[in-house]
């Protein structure tokens, strides 16, 4: 969360991608940072997925990363 | 947790302000900031192709340790050379 | 020692917002077993319960003393709500209210409050008792947020452990550059100890975002300046006097031109806390100088919302705008504070509000008659700005004690002082207007026939200050005044530091405020 907070504040929209694991984690930090977090969350656990089934995490968190730094995904 | 009093007006809500987002995602840089834990970069190669796909420039940076925040020369200069940056894949 | 309980306590408790828990009726005592004139009285304790309602709390052994009906107190909720400061204490409760109470062992006040005669046969006729643990350092700061935090009202931000506490301030934007100090509730609490004001009282609207502004408000920027807690009165004073229509913060805020607040106190006030008004006056050093010109700057930053880059524009500003605040030197001074000539009596407390740029040096190491250092400070007074602005300034002549010396010994009041400087700055209007000189800046063409005066009626104000060797004074130049300028005002501090009446005659609307006027008393 620092460093998301950090480059927004320096003008750069950001999202944060984590598992659900980390949910209240990043709740937790961002309001202690003074923000709410604009993160996105995908499913657990990450460690032990073939490539295949991380590209599909990836591509299932595509729209809401688009939506999230975007006005107008498009 | 240390508890400060507000010693402004209040007028604005306490959050910081958030920085704008993008109009539209072509044409602009995203960064692609990986925390440094394992299978990370899985998920951000197939992040940049599809952002690619969608015309934006995809530019690939990494922290040193994910147990701290990045480095302030890194930030910065991701800050230098980006319109808008996704940072992950925290578990 | 004995004392009649009033009602005061109860009625602070209320003001305070706290539920304050309500004593046993009969006899109540407050001890710690870590103390040896609590273990002396223990056996007359035991003796009183026999024959009246005693309940005893203990805070630090709930098994102690024997034989008396004990209350746990371990937390010190009840001590600390009871302002409980010595132990043992004995009070005597009356349907819920304390009607008198004891401090320390006393054979004869204890009869009296009990009425239980010959306690302690074996005694000493009385022996002083011991610090309560409410009142130790230790827990004494923790129990006031937890019983007084209840009357801070302003908004919580929580900070992460992780988070540097310092740098929340730079963050938050709250900091006029320097780091601040954090302002945790306890700190704010033991500020607001600094005035008997309420802490829901509004001080002033602040411009220029016009918000009202608390005494808890001034409190937390206080804090975060680095006040001590005495210095709170004068904060209070400074932002009262800031905000009136007539000095116009707003517009001083907002000007391009360089100038900020500055602060001068007069009165017992300024060495009660420190106040500088020696060696260095202008400059960094003291505590109390440093902190309270920037708790005002912080007010009008952080509650105001007034900050450079957005209403503040000044094109250079200067450094006095981080904190500008000093103290007269009343006492070496051959003439009377600078407080008379704005309205007050001598010896009464008061802050004035100049708007002010950084000081400038006058240098005349030869001059010993009076009328030949009167040239010289007239000669740089004329530079101000430049030569060739004239007609409506205002400015602060800082005598040192050298040259004060030379005026002293010639008899000079400061009344004669400032009729020769408003008289040796005056100028042909030939040489100010536009062109004159090979200047382009000047006065149109219809004044070159006229003899003009630098500065407007009243406009000169003297003060005494500075230390040690040194044949030099000071300007320090003020800003534009009128209507749409800002006026030098001047207001008493309150909270048991002398108040007084004001002098009679030219007084502003506002009764407490006088805002510089023509002519100077002295």
């Amino acid at each position: 969360m620092h460093d998301t907070v950090d480059l927004e504040d320096r003008g750069v929209p950001c999202v944060f991608v984590s598992t659900v694991e980390f949910v209240d984690g990043a709740e937790a930090q961002a309001r202690a940072l003074g923000t709410t977090p604009i993160a996105v969350y995908v499913e657990h656990p990450i460690q032990d997925r073939t490539d295949e089934e991380m590209r599909a995490l990836a591509d299932g968190a595509l729209e809401e990363i688009v939506a999230k730094l975007c006005n107008d995904p498009g | 947790m240390t508890i400060l009093l507000d010693p402004t007006s209040e007028r604005v809500p306490a959050e910081r302000p958030r920085a704008e987002r993008l109009e539209r995602l072509e044409g602009r840089t995203v960064g692609l900031l990986d925390i440094a834990k394992m299978r990370g970069d899985v998920f951000l190669d197939r992040l940049e192709n599809r952002l690619e796909a969608r015309g934006a420039r995809v530019l690939r940076f990494k922290k040193p340790t994910f147990t701290k925040p990045a480095p302030v020369d890194l930030r910065s200069e991701i800050a230098r050379q980006c319109d808008a940056v996704v940072e992950a894949l925290a578990d | 020692m004995s004392r009649e309980s009033t009602s005061v306590s109860a009625a602070a408790a209320d003001a305070a917002g706290s539920k304050r828990p309500e004593l046993p009726s009969g006899i109540v005592a407050f001890v710690k077993r870590d103390c040896p004139t609590c273990e002396l009285v223990a056996p007359v304790l035991a003796a009183i319960a026999r024959q009246v309602p005693l309940t005893v709390y203990s805070q630090d052994d709930p098994d102690f003393p024997p034989e008396v009906s004990r209350r746990d107190d371990r937390d010190l909720a009840v001590s600390w709500q009871h302002e409980v400061e010595a132990v043992p204490t004995l009070l005597r409760v009356e349907s819920g209210r304390e009607v008198e109470r004891a401090l320390g062992w006393h054979r004869e006040e204890w009869e009296t409050l009990t009425g239980v005669e010959g306690l302690g046969p074996g005694l000493p006729a009385m022996r002083p008792g011991c610090g309560s643990l409410s009142v130790d350092p230790a827990h004494a700061s923790g129990l006031a947020v937890r019983f007084g935090g209840s009357k801070l009202k302003a908004r919580r931000i929580e900070v992460a452990s992780l988070e540097d506490e310092l740098e929340v301030g730079f963050e938050r934007g709250w900091s006029d550059g320097l780091p601040v100090v954090p302002p945790t509730e306890a700190r704010v609490l033991a500020m607001l100890e600094g005035t008997s004001r309420a802490p829901d009282e509004t001080v002033a609207i602040v411009p220029p975002d016009l918000a009202p502004c608390t005494v808890e408000k001034v409190a937390i920027n206080a804090v975060m300046a680095g006040c001590k807690p005495e210095y709170l009165p004068i904060v209070l004073a400074a932002v009262e006097a800031a905000c009136t229509d007539a000095f116009n913060i707003h517009g001083l805020l907002a000007t391009t031109m360089s100038a900020g607040p500055v602060l001068i106190v007069n009165g017992p006030i300024r060495r009660r806390v420190g106040l500088n008004s020696g060696k260095n006056v202008f400059g960094q050093g003291h505590r109390a100088n440093a902190t309270i010109g920037r708790a005002l700057q912080l007010v009008i930053r952080n509650v105001g919302g007034g900050r450079p880059g957005e209403v503040d524009r000044a094109t250079l500003g200067n450094p006095g705008k981080l904190s500008f605040c000093f103290a007269e030197d009343e006492e070496g001074s051959p003439w009377s504070p600078l407080s008379t000539d704005l309205g007050f009596e001598e010896g009464i407390d008061t802050v004035t509000l100049f708007p002010g740029e950084g000081p400038r040096t006058i240098v005349d190491q030869t001059s010993r008659e009076p009328e030949s250092l009167a040239r010289s400070f007239a000669a740089s007074l004329r530079t101000m700005y430049t030569p060739k602005m004239v007609l409506a300034f205002d400015a602060i002549v800082a005598v040192s004690p050298e040259h004060a010396r030379v005026f002293r010994e010639a008899g000079w009041s400061k009344a004669d002082l400032v009729a020769r400087l408003h008289d040796l700055t005056r100028v042909r209007g030939s040489e100010v207007v536009r062109g004159a000189g090979g200047i382009a800046e000047g006065l149109p063409e219809a004044v070159r026939d006229r003899d003009l005066p630098k500065f407007r009626p009243g406009g000169l104000l003297v003060v005494h200050v500075g230390g040690g060797a040194g044949l030099f004074s000071a300007i320090i130049p003020g800003w534009a005044n009128g209507e749409m300028g800002s006026q030098p005002v001047c207001r008493p501090i309150g909270d048991g530091s002398s108040r007084g009446d004001l002098l009679s005659g030219g007084l502003s609307s506002d009764g407490e405020t006088f805002a510089a006027q023509e002519g100077v008393r002295s």
